[in-house]
């Protein structure tokens, strides 16, 4: 009897706590949907603490989903009702396919949105209205070793006459392999190589958004002048380039018997696990004087599920994430990934901030097939890939695989029509 | 005694689990992917009936046509290379294992030539990928990275994989032979040559046919070794595609290719009806006219 009496009192004293606490908090608590789930520990002990420092009212719950499953259990969720209050947006074709099917609310009175240049905001745009705040990137470049660069007595080129000068005479040394690149994953052909020092040709966004609006071709002479500096590395690649994959490329380079690695930001831990002292220069000018470009590859962003009842409390969280202190904290918990808003962010990581610091004076542009023109029969994104690989494994010549391109792409893409 | 009433509703009984596990995934599940092949479905959800249009664009659109055709006949020859490669090595090992020859290692011969058969095509592929490797391997020819090569190799990977599966399926056929014929033709004066072809092998043709058609079954099926070397677009140049990778792209989509289910769907419908004529054909032409000789 006496200790129901307690435990009656306690229930008495824990009711009238919580009574009190209500009027004092009235907290909303939205969920958000991500595909990161290597990213929990990270959202709960150092991003939501953050913004509920600053934000008390607003409990924010990660959900994540298994990454190949994200897609497709996202998509049920919204449309059978129950999807979370916030999504992280895919780049471009699957995203502009999610705003056609009316999944996000309008991002109207976002201030910190304006953070972000059309550039940044273009793989989750669609008719002008951009849909997900961004917040992450990642970027491509060069890693070289910067022992063998002092040992033959060479600086990271600025046009693409002195990459080639140079590769020439890593080549003649005889002791190293000028570029650790294999042709056998043709996926890294086209988003490391091609990509990455193409735009200097094509000048980035115009030419890409030009193939997009159906004013430019992969036949004009820009485009194939990419293709043919594409076609002029073939003689720097090691013996047996043909079955060289990814990963061996990436050891060729961290055994330290290669002196380039083409590669993207996010193998940073890769290449320095060996301890290697490795630098990162970025893609060269096509000619002396000329504009620099720089792939930076849109990664995810966050969205408002236009069927949340907490629209407002969400726009207050995206606010938040548009602005520096989230991109600060969530950049440096997973170095390769970079923040695309203008303001400035410091990476921990050295090589993080080193290919951070390549965004300086160089003109950011997406992968050059990934929006619109990869959504058809046959997808340009799959056809560069292959005929790039086909350039590698046989004569095929640029002017040659740019008309094939052409010929597929004109095949169903309106606007090339 | 039961009546026949009774047995007829228990034989039912009986049947009943089996029959409505087999329905309901493996039956239900390809009358359903028969009758999405006959739809097209839209942005906001719908499916419009549309006959066999989803099949005139597969065999009739210039790219994904071509891309079939490449991928069946890449599928032929890798069935090919298996049959004239594999199949051979397992008689010749089961035939050897039967022979008398081992005495009493047989088991441990046995063994060993059938433990690749129990490895992960992962990690086989892992293997083989990098004793072929130029940089770290023992070629020095990019096997891999050749059109002309790239799919006999990746074939004869599988090759060695899997012989020890017709070699055991024709080892159990060869032993079940009474030993009476085996030793009256000995007594006859043939040869073990002789005996083999003459006495032997006539009485295993009805499972090296079924092995063949097996080998049929699995390569036309085969889908796991090409996509964990060369993933879902498999080069240089779709070289190395067979149909189930050419399915795998068409239904789930690859990295630029968006999934497209209804003509997945119809890939899917023509790979199994293909199948389905070939080993229906063979049954009723081959199979049912052999007959083991009266023992």
């Amino acid at each position: 009897m006496r200790s129901m009496g307690t435990s009656f009192a306690a229930m008495t004293l824990g009711v009238s706590l919580v009574a009190m606490a209500v009027p004092a908090l009235a907290q909303t608590t939205l969920t958000l949907g991500s595909w990161r789930t290597e990213d929990l520990a990270v959202w709960q002990d150092q991003i939501l603490p953050a913004f509920n420092a600053a934000h008390p009212d607003i409990k924010v719950e990660f959900a994540p989903i298994n990454t190949n499953e994200y897609n497709a259990a996202i998509q049920s969720q919204i449309e059978g009702g129950a999807g979370p209050d916030l999504i992280t947006c895919r780049p471009f074709d699957v995203n502009n396919e999610w705003i056609q099917r009316g999944y996000f609310a309008s991002l109207e009175g976002v201030a910190a949105l304006g953070h972000f240049t059309d550039t940044a905001k273009a793989a989750w745009t669609w008719d002008g209205a951009t849909y997900c705040v961004p917040v992450a990137a990642v970027l491509a470049g060069y890693y070289y070793n910067v022992d063998i660069f002092n040992e033959l007595g060479l600086t990271p080129p600025a046009t693409m006459a002195e990459f080639t000068a140079l590769l020439q005479k890593i080549k003649d040394s005889g002791k190293y392999e000028p570029l650790a690149l294999g042709s056998a994953e043709s996926w890294q052909l086209a988003y490391n190589n091609l990509y990455s020092f193409g735009p200097a040709y094509w000048k980035g966004e115009e030419g890409r958004l030009g193939l997009i609006d159906g004013s430019k071709k992969i036949t004009d002479p820009e485009f194939v002048a990419a293709f043919q500096a594409f076609a002029d590395l073939k003689q720097f690649l090691p013996a047996g380039q043909e079955s060289i994959a990814y990963a061996d490329m990436t050891q060729l380079f961290t055994l330290g018997r290669a002196a380039i690695l083409p590669d993207g930001s996010w193998n940073i831990n890769q290449v320095t696990s060996t301890g290697l002292n490795v630098g990162v220069f970025g893609p060269p000018a096509a000619e002396a004087g000329g504009q620099r470009y720089l792939q930076e590859m849109p990664d995810m962003a966050i969205g408002i599920n236009a069927k949340s009842a907490n629209v407002e409390a969400a726009k207050v969280f995206l606010d938040w994430v548009a602005g520096a202190e989230f991109q600060q904290l969530y950049v440096n918990t997973a170095p390769g990934f970079f923040a695309m808003s203008d303001q400035a962010i410091k990476y921990e990581n050295k090589l993080a901030q080193d290919f951070a610091n390549l965004k300086t004076d160089a003109l950011l542009t997406p992968r050059l097939a990934l929006d619109r023109l990869s959504a058809g029969t046959p997808p340009l994104d799959d056809e560069i890939w292959r005929l790039l690989q086909v350039m590698y494994t046989t004569d095929t010549t640029a002017a040659a695989a740019t008309e094939e391109l052409q010929k597929g792409l004109s095949s169903w893409y309106a606007p090339q029509k | 005694l039961i009546s026949q009433g009774t047995a007829r509703r228990s034989l039912i009984l009986f049947v009943l689990p089996a029959l409505v596990v087999y329905l309901a995934f493996a039956v239900l599940p390809l009358l359903l992917s028969v009758i999405q092949s006959l739809f097209d479905s839209s942005r906001d959800g719908t499916s419009t009936f549309i006959g066999l249009a989803n099949y005139f664009y597969l065999f009739t659109h210039e790219v994904v046509s071509a891309r079939f055709w490449n991928a069946l006949f890449n599928n032929a020859k890798y069935f090919a290379i298996h049959v004239l490669v594999e199949v051979p090595i397992g008689l010749l090992l089961a035939a050897m294992l039967t022979s008398g020859a081992l005495r009493t290692s047989e088991g441990v011969y046995r063994t060993i030539l059938f433990i690749p058969a129990t490895l992960s095509v992962v990690i086989v592929g892992f293997i083989w990928r990098l004793i072929i490797n130029p940089l770290w391997g023992i070629v020095g020819f990019p096997l891999l990275g050749n059109a002309v090569t790239a799919l006999p190799t990746i074939s004869l990977m599988g090759v060695w994989q899997y012989f020890g599966i017709p070699m055991v399926f024709l080892y159990s056929a060869l032993i079940a032979i009474p030993n009476d014929l085996v030793e009256a033709s000995r007594i006859d004066g043939a040869s073990p040559w002789r005996t083999f072809w003459s006495i032997k092998f006539p009485l295993i043709v009805p499972q090296f046919g079924l092995i063949v058609i097996l080998t049929f079954i699995w390569t036309f099926n085969g889908f796991d070794l090409v996509f964990a070397l060369n993933g879902s677009a498999p080069g240089p140049n779709y070289s190395t595609d067979i149909l189930g990778t050419f399915f795998y792209r068409t239904f789930f989509g690859s990295s630029g290719q968006v999934a497209d289910l209804d003509l997945g769907a119809t890939v899917a419908t023509v790979i199994f009806t293909m199948m389905l004529a070939v080993t229906a054909l063979y049954f009723w032409l081959v199979q049912r006219r052999l007959r083991t000789h009266m023992l």
